[in-house]
């Protein structure tokens, strides 16, 4: 009953099994059978020598949850629906601009580069949505088209190629832009702006009156959010090894996808990026799965909407029930 | 009121498991009162009695002597005539954009409807009633509801309720943040819906408040009823000293 | 009316001067903006847009969020012209649409509010098993054409006895009235609103939460069937990708119309100027002779500039 004020979870000293499980949901559980029946469906394809390939395949989606994650913690509708075109639009500076036109391929440009833009529009993004105050649906949609319609202008159609040591990122170097990932997350984790951040998601009001800059909180949550779709742009890049308009923007509702399914919450304040990352490789080994029956792609949109649609409903029940036992 | 002859009626309530059995009865005409300190669970006993929160244990039923309908929840609570007045007026009262007109019509939205459509007329004089009866100063009833103070909002809560009819009035804490002349006025509101034969549950968290206005006082403590106090017995030292689970 | 006295009718007085604002630039800097044919092609596009909203704005005050619609959209405007090209009476195929959609909405509904989940996830879900099972059902080649009177309805070049508009334009205005009372004057429309201003009250006041999102879904999804079928006689034939630049451009003329995401302020009136802004803006990019790309960024900078100008929240200091 939403009538009888929230009685906060007493924080019960479970294994780390149960913690993972209230964290991320259900996704982990479907990972684990998704992995075997792809495993034993599949065994070449899913060899350990090919793993490299299989994450590099799996990377843009990853990339893209990993990065919706933050600004949708930063909670009261906080989101980034802009994440795809970001990626995009990296795509196209590096490969047409950078590589193609100026002849800059070194990692170290290439890669400065994609950070570069990712958190100048993720500045832009937070300054809209935190300082601006237009709802962040709204102003990440306003970039959304404004990065499609640029990348667009800039690529009329696909072309280009990507340096040699930018491919070994779709191979056998494919976990490190992940990594990275993590690991600048790890940093942030042990900041107090990670504390704000979860503060803020879960009750901005009270967050505030404790002296949490709520608005800065937000605008930085974007820039990481920013920083995070640079690297997933590369993690792209690698993977199409051309520059194309086309691909990226499409990324976007996937990853909210993922991000929901990995028990992120879209009210703000709850989840993390372990759980974001396991949704964005449950829907990869699905489409992996349904790949392989060979069935049209058709089939394998409807199976993809209705493995989303009772994944998450079979979490709501668990978080009914557990809900339920906190009450008795 | 034409059925006066039911009560509310509470048998061996539990209020969590393994918790002493309550039993009381709350009868038309009386205004009884609610303490505790707080979280003691006379929070929880006005919401269980409300529908709101299912019982751990026992039954809340509205009646005669034997059997009577057994509260079952919220919605089936009001269809039995009880009305609950919320705590906090804001998460859980009042429609903050909405005019006074509709926050007041709201919950008895379906007796303005002429024809499909909601006659504003009958809406006027509907709330033109409760208007005077608890003196609610608003210029205007078009202007949104956060135009108002906070006692004023509490009187087109109330009205809200009021005008269900109902035969259960349950308050929760009703002059929370407000205003010394609106008391007074909610005071004698409250006393004379007694005198029309409406009985009467207030939740309040002021003890001289509830000692002057009440008939009778429930004092909770540990989520167990631990005294019942009225007449004599029903003054300030008695209520602080049960609240600290000392009886005399 | 009891919306006059607080911001949302300063919001839709800001959205009908900014689309008069753009109108008077159009006929300034282009020639033959403001000629018959082109006001007559702006108000058709603008009324099948506004048509496409008219559930966003519904989902929108509740406090959700619909991106099913173009989904929707999709599945009436290739079902219909499938099953009317089966030869079927085209009634009979609307009635079934119609069924069908509704049964859509209900579900997103049902889903969102009974089990707590984000409608902005449900409605992407199931919108994507609606568009896969149309694809499954055509094969990917849908077929069929719109009768002859959905065409002339909606045509540019129609005309409404001496008034050279279709009767499209008429019949909008009905629906837009209709609906403007039933949002003020209804006890759905007052319940919807207090729904989406306070959640936890709506459910002390004794409205049903479930009832009332799985209406106001259903709503939305027989709306976007409305205007797949409406899009069925503009384009002649079927098209499961016809609703996407929907997806996007409601929530954009929901918000420039006024209506706040969170719930619980707005009107139906502002989102009619909210699609109007926008087909100005595009038919002014376009007149202009930008690309489309070009035109889509451009209309990106300019929801940013007009949503920043009247659409921002408040400062959370101001919401304690």
């Amino acid at each position: 009953m939403t009538a009888v004020p929230d009685t906060s979870p007493t924080p019960r000293q479970d294994g780390l099994v149960r913690a993972v499980w209230r964290r991320t949901g259900f996704a982990p559980a479907l990972l684990i059978v998704l992995l075997a029946l792809n495993i034993w469906l599949n065994p070449v394809r899913f060899a350990p020598a090919n793993w490299g390939i299989l994450i590099g395949l799996a990377a843009p989606l990853i990339g893209a949850a990993l990065a919706s994650t933050p600004a949708i913690l930063g909670g009261r509708g906080g989101i980034d629906v802009s994440v795809g075109p970001i990626m995009g639009f990296v795509n196209a500076i590096v490969v047409k601009i950078l590589i193609t036109d100026l002849g800059l391929s070194s990692p170290f440009v290439v890669i400065t580069a994609a950070l570069g833009i990712g958190i100048a529009i993720g500045a832009v993004n937070g300054i809209l949505a935190a300082y601006v105050r237009i709802q962040p649906i709204v102003a990440t949609l306003g970039t959304y088209l404004i990065l499609v319609g640029v990348t667009l202008t800039i690529l009329p159609s696909p072309m280009g190629t990507v340096p040699d040591w930018l491919k070994t990122l779709n191979g056998p170097l494919s976990i490190l832009p992940i990594a990275a990932i993590f690991l600048i997350w790890w940093g942030v984790r042990r900041l107090p702006y990670y504390d704000q951040l979860m503060a803020t998601g879960s009750d901005d009001r009270a967050a505030y009156t404790a002296g949490v800059p709520v608005p800065f909180v937000r605008f930085l949550s974007y820039v990481i959010t920013g920083l995070f779709a640079g690297i997933a742009g590369l993690m792209m890049t690698a993977l199409i090894g051309s520059a194309d308009a086309n691909i990226a923007p499409s990324y976007t509702l996937i990853a909210i996808s993922a991000v929901a399914l990995g028990g992120v919450s879209l009210a703000g304040g709850r989840g993390g990026l372990i759980g974001a990352a396991i949704g964005a490789i449950d829907i990869f080994l699905i489409q992996s799965v349904l790949t392989l029956f060979n069935v049209s792609t058709f089939v394998l949109q409807i199976a993809y909407g209705a493995v989303l649609v009772i994944a998450i409903s079979l979490m709501a029940f668990q978080d009914k029930i557990e809900a339920r036992g906190r009450q008795r | 009121m034409a059925e006066s002859q039911s009560e509310l009626r509470v048998t061996d309530l539990a209020l969590a498991p393994g918790k002493g059995a309550i039993n009381a009865a709350i009868r038309p005409g009386e205004i009884v009162g609610l303490s505790g300190l707080d979280g003691h669970g006379q929070e929880r006993f006005l919401e269980t009695l409300a529908g709101l929160v299912p019982p751990a244990g026992g039954r809340i039923a509205i009646g005669g002597e034997a059997g009577g309908v057994t509260i079952e929840g919220f919605s089936q609570a009001v269809r039995q005539g009880v009305a609950y007045l919320p705590r906090d007026r804001r998460a859980t009262g009042i429609f903050p954009p909405l005019s006074i007109l509709d926050n007041f019509s709201i919950a008895t939205i379906g007796r303005d409807v002429r024809g499909g459509l909601i006659s504003n007329r009958s809406r006027r004089e509907r709330y033109e009633v409760f208007h005077k009866r608890l003196g609610i100063v608003a210029p205007n009833a078009n202007a949104p509801i956060t135009s108002l103070s906070g006692g004023n909002q509490q009187k087109v809560l109330l009205a809200r309720w009021l005008a269900h009819d109902p035969r259960f009035l349950l308050l929760n804490d009703p002059t929370r943040g407000v205003d010394i002349a609106t008391r007074q006025t909610l005071y004698g509101v409250f006393h004379e819906l007694a005198r029309d034969g409406m009985a009467l549950v207030v939740l309040s968290s002021e003890i001289e408040e509830i000692v002057a206005l009440c008939h009778r006082v429930l004092v909770f403590r540990e989520d167990e009823l631990f005294e019942t106090l009225s007449g004599d017995d029903l003054t300030s030292d008695r209520v602080i000293a049960a609240m600290f689970g000392r009886s005399q | 009316m009891s919306l006059n006295f607080n911001s949302t009718g300063a919001r839709v007085a800001g959205a009908i001067a900014i689309a008069l604002l753009l109108h008077l630039a159009g006929t300034l800097l282009i020639e033959g903006y403001s000629s018959p044919f082109s006001i007559r092609a702006m108000l058709v596009l603008a009324c099948l847009l506004a048509v496409a909203c008219v559930g966003q704005t519904l989902t929108i005050i509740i406090g959700g969020i619909d991106l099913s619609i173009p989904f929707v959209i999709g599945f009436a405007n290739v079902v219909a012209a499938q099953l009317y090209g089966d030869g079927m009476n085209f009634v009979v195929v609307c009635m079934i649409v119609a069924v069908l959609a509704l049964g859509i909405g209900a579900v997103n509904g049902l889903i969102s509010a009974g089990l707590n989940i984000h409608p902005l996830i449900v409605t992407l879900g199931i919108g994507t098993i609606v568009q896969g099972a149309v694809l499954v059902w055509t094969r990917g080649f849908p077929s069929g054409s719109a009768p002859e009177a959905v065409t002339k309805f909606v045509s540019i070049g129609g005309s409404v006895g001496p008034i050279p508009v279709p009767w499209l334009i008429p019949a909008f205005v009905v629906m837009s009235v209709l609906i403007i009372v039933a949002l003020n004057r209804t006890p759905y429309g007052r319940q919807l609103f207090a729904l989406g201003a306070n959640p936890r009250a709506a459910k002390l006041a004794l409205i049903n939460p479930l009832r009332m999102w799985m209406i106001t879904f259903a709503l939305s999804a027989l709306f976007a069937a409305i205007a797949g079928v409406l899009l069925l006689g503009f384009t002649g034939s079927a098209y499961g990708d016809v609703g996407q630049p929907y997806l996007f451009q409601t929530i954009a003329a929901v918000v420039i119309g006024g209506t706040a995401l969170v719930g619980g302020r707005g009107s139906y009136l502002g989102t009619v100027a909210g699609a109007v802004v926008l087909t100005e803006i595009n038919t002014l990019l376009i007149g202009l002779g930008l690309q489309p790309s070009l035109v889509q960024a451009a209309l990106g900078l300019v929801i940013i500039l007009l949503v920043s100008l009247y659409g921002r929240e408040r400062h959370v200091s101001t919401t304690i």
